[in-house]
């Protein structure tokens, strides 16, 4: 059995994390997950699920769906795209809920570490653009009266809401 | 039809189709617009709110629903209904 030495240019200790799960995520597992002694900045994103009023009354909690096997290609050529941008990022981490999310929940922490802040920061901006526009993530909120509607980011190119950055649109009803 | 290929159906594709997996026959090569017109003709209410707002995705890779491009599908390649997304 060979061995195969890491491709040309690519950081040898850079690590790219992602997990996909249907329990609470921990800010503390993926802070853990990107630290390291060479790093003075961990850059970090929570998005939580809020609180949103529609005619259908308060959203009572979201439910998510993906299609596993391409998050995962998805997020690993996101990563490609951001350590060829930004080379002395360190480690990145996603954590992304599935299943049932109530309001007020974590439905994704990210965190991404570097030397220094500056391009971890930036990094992490790109990273979320990236999530929302090609990840293979569907979000479908959950109204009081029992009535659902799935979302749409606006940064998805085929969204009905595409280029309109403060909005999201329900497809359907 | 000479191949075999499996659809997913996600989100507001599977509420509409009413299935989250399926087999078809498909010729190949076959374009994108061609492969949404079969996947019409299977689910009719999937034109009702997704036309123009939906993409495709084969082997992983996203495809514009267009007849732009011939795909070459083989025995079990995984062809996806994607709506817009909304994860993050």
């Amino acid at each position: 059995m060979s061995s195969q030495s890491p491709p040309l240019g690519a950081s040898k200790k850079g690590r790219d994390i992602f997990k996909l799960s249907h329990h609470r995520l921990s800010v503390e597992d993926v802070v853990a997950a990107v630290g390291s002694a060479s790093c003075g900045a961990i850059s970090l994103f929570i998005g939580t699920t809020r609180e949103d009023q529609s005619e259908s009354g308060k959203v009572i909690g979201l439910e998510y769906e993906a299609y596993e096997p391409m998050v995962q290609s998805e997020l690993a050529e996101l990563c490609r795209r951001l350590r060829a941008r930004w080379p002395d990022l360190a480690h990145i981490c996603v954590h992304h809920r599935l299943g049932w999310v109530r309001v007020g929940e974590a439905s994704v922490v990210a965190a991404v570490s570097s030397p220094h802040r500056h391009d971890g920061q930036r990094a992490l901006v790109c990273l979320l653009d990236g999530l929302k526009a090609n990840v293979p993530v569907w979000k479908k909120e959950v109204y009081e009266d029992r009535k659902a509607s799935w979302k749409e980011n606006a940064e998805c190119a085929w969204a009905s809401c595409h280029g309109n950055h403060d909005a999201q649109t329900m497809i359907g009803q | 039809f000479n191949t075999r290929v499996c659809v997913l159906y996600f989100a507001k594709s599977a509420e509409l189709s009413g299935v989250r997996e399926e087999l078809l026959q498909v010729d190949t090569p076959i374009n994108s617009q061609d492969l949404w017109t079969r996947l019409l003709g299977q689910h009719p209410r999937l034109l009702r709110v997704l036309q123009g707002h939906v993409v495709l995705a084969v082997r992983h890779q996203y495809v514009a629903i267009d007849d732009q491009e011939a795909l070459t599908l083989r025995d079990g390649d995984e062809v996806a209904v994607v709506p817009p997304l909304s994860g993050g």
